[in-house]
């Protein structure tokens, strides 16, 4: 199965056990409204950990009723981001999520090597985009997280982003590695980089997809393109996850998309021991929905 | 652009490197039906009848000029610009490698000595209210300090001769922080005191700013950062091949983007489109270039 757009992740996770969300730094209030309402659609159980007096004053205001949420006070917005992180190593929660709190706070915690819920695994950014112009999602990674990835890191990528693709619900994912071309030069060692990882997927050390590169970005996502220049490819014109060079080129593709292809978009952090949501201010309400949704299909 | 261009009233000479593909020499045709170009095929005489014959053109409208292959019909081409008997050189069906051996030949190439070779394009984007125009798009994998200068002047040339008096450059990467993470920032900052000092004449520059505060002033707003472009680039600076090449594709493939896009640093403009792009790219990139070898 592949998804078409994302509110098919509600499907994904429908009928399945409501999952248990803490939202470290509660205190923020698009990222409470787009948890009451995953918490309203039966797909969290939400754990509010955070400043109690102005989650309550945030929720009155909004008009947010938060009978019945378990609401963990902790006015210390570290110590509120220590205590999430602890209660998802104690296995009490299968999702976290970053409230007001900046990002570097909330992973210096993730990392910590006592509680912390490191795996071995790198963590990786994981995107799913929305286009109109595109049979179905196209998954990119990673636009935020590492910036410019060595070969082994891109394996880790890879790996985080497959086991997520498969838990939505995909077989054998398409995942093109991108270039600016589609040869290989010894100038541009992403396309160097791409043709290795190629390789190492038809030899079966890197499983459970189909990788092809290097692939500029028009053939990875256009048949007809591809087929304009002759590429023999499975992944051509039909991609579900387009591994990014660097975090460079990561940043300026899910950019353009947002502003100039009004795409929707859902993104997750992968490689913790559970899936972690940490969009940034300038996400939508509707993109931080999204996100808790992949996070929750993730977690499985 | 292509009115502007009309409004000209000039006809620029353009020599196609082994022209022959239906591609090619439709958008040629359909410039010099425009009035603003006059066609110099070098290629293999019978297959650009040939062509002309599948597409219904009428061949006598272009001069044709016999060559043996790819590799003479470029370098032919080539030495027409440099003889001033055409003004613009054109791709067609050549290989790009072998077409920019003959450009950047160091005897008999079209090179300005010393030059930096970039490709600067103008993209069209209905989610945008202007023109957009970004370099590199094709030649550069990473530029230096150098480079960058360069890449700005090409653009701010392509900006000027579309009106843009005082263009706003914004000098892109994933943040708006100079970081030792992204060296290019270094460089950014570099670039700024150059144009503050006035080495790239009127302009606004600034970075490093992500794509939402060069494009966005509502980002602007949200993130309170104090920037002259201000969410109203003219002119956008990649750090990257990588990130200029998958930005405009992504822009065509998702966002009804138009490009139109030439060499720089030649002495005479040069079209450089990859085989597979449609007629009317390619009719966009001659207009283009018609327009940047006007006076």
């Amino acid at each position: 199965m592949v998804l078409k757009n994302l509110s098919d992740l509600k499907s994904v996770v429908a009928g399945g056990p409501m999952r248990k969300l803490v939202l470290a730094a509660a205190q923020d209030q698009h990222s409470l409204g787009a948890v009451l309402r995953a918490w309203n659609d039966n797909i969290v159980e939400p754990i509010l950990v955070g400043d109690k007096e102005s989650i309550q004053n945030i929720c009155a205001t909004s008009n947010y009723n938060i009978d019945g949420l378990r609401i963990i006070h902790e006015p210390d917005t570290e110590m509120a981001v220590q205590m999430s992180v602890k209660m998802v190593n104690a296995k009490q929660a299968d999702v976290l999520m970053k409230g007001k709190v900046g990002t570097s706070t909330l992973l210096k915690c993730v990392l910590n090597k006592e509680w912390g819920l490191r795996t071995g695994n790198l963590l990786s950014h994981f995107a799913l985009f929305e286009v109109e112009t595109y049979h179905k999602v196209i998954a990119v990674t990673d636009v935020a997280m590492n910036i410019a990835p060595n070969l082994q890191e891109k394996i880790s990528i890879i790996n985080n982003s497959v086991s997520c693709l498969i838990k939505l619900g995909y077989t054998n994912p398409k995942v093109a590695v991108l270039g600016a071309v589609e040869m290989v030069n010894e100038n541009m060692e992403a396309t160097l980089d791409a043709a290795l990882l190629s390789k190492m997927n038809q030899r079966d050390q890197i499983k459970h997809c189909i990788i092809d590169g290097p692939l500029a970005f028009d053939n990875a996502v256009s048949l007809e393109s591809a087929q304009h220049k002759g590429i023999r490819s499975e992944v051509a014109g039909d991609t579900d996850l387009l591994l990014m060079p660097d975090i460079e080129v990561g940043n300026v593709l899910y950019k353009s998309l947002v502003f100039f292809a009004k795409a929707k978009v859902a993104s997750v952090i992968l490689g913790a021991r559970v899936p972690i949501v940490l969009t940034s201010r300038s996400d939508s309400e509707q993109a931080k929905y999204d996100s808790i949704l992949l996070s929750a299909a993730a977690s499985n | 652009m292509v009115e502007k261009v009309i409004s000209l009233q000039k006809k620029q000479r353009i020599a196609v490197a082994w022209g022959q593909d239906p591609n090619t020499i439709g958008a040629v045709h359909k410039a010099v039906g425009q009035g603003f170009a006059e066609a110099l095929l070098v290629g293999d005489p019978d297959m650009i009848k040939h062509v002309c014959e599948i597409e219904g053109l009428d061949p006598s409208q272009f001069t044709i000029i016999a060559s043996a292959g790819e590799s003479d019909a470029a370098a032919e081409a080539v030495r027409m610009a440099v003889s001033g008997e055409a003004d613009i050189v054109m791709k067609g069906l050549v290989n790009t490698d072998v077409f920019l051996k003959a450009v950047m030949d160091k005897e008999k190439g079209l090179m300005n000595p010393g030059a930096t070779l970039a490709y600067v394009g103008a993209v069209q984007i209905p989610e945008y209210h202007k023109l957009l125009f970004l370099s590199d798009l094709a030649v550069i994998p990473f530029p230096d300090l150098d480079q960058l200068g360069a890449m700005a002047e090409y653009a701010i040339e392509m900006a000027g001769k579309f009106g843009i008096a005082i263009p706003k450059i914004a000098l892109l990467s994933a943040t708006e922080k100079v970081s030792a993470h992204f060296p290019v920032t270094s460089d950014y900052v570099e670039m700024k005191k150059n144009a503050a000092r006035g080495s790239f004449g009127d302009c606004i520059m600034d970075g490093p700013l992500d794509l939402f505060l060069a494009c966005d002033s509502e980002s602007v707003r949200i993130k309170g950062v104090n920037t002259p472009v201000n969410g109203d680039a003219d002119i956008l600076l990649f750090p990257s091949l990588e990130s200029a090449n998958l930005f405009y594709k992504a822009l065509m493939m998702f966002a009804n983007g138009e490009l139109a896009g030439i060499l720089r640093g030649t002495r005479k403009p040069v079209v450089v489109m990859s085989r597979s792009e449609s007629e009317k790219s390619k009719y966009y990139c001659i207009a283009l270039s018609c327009l940047m070898a006007g006076d």
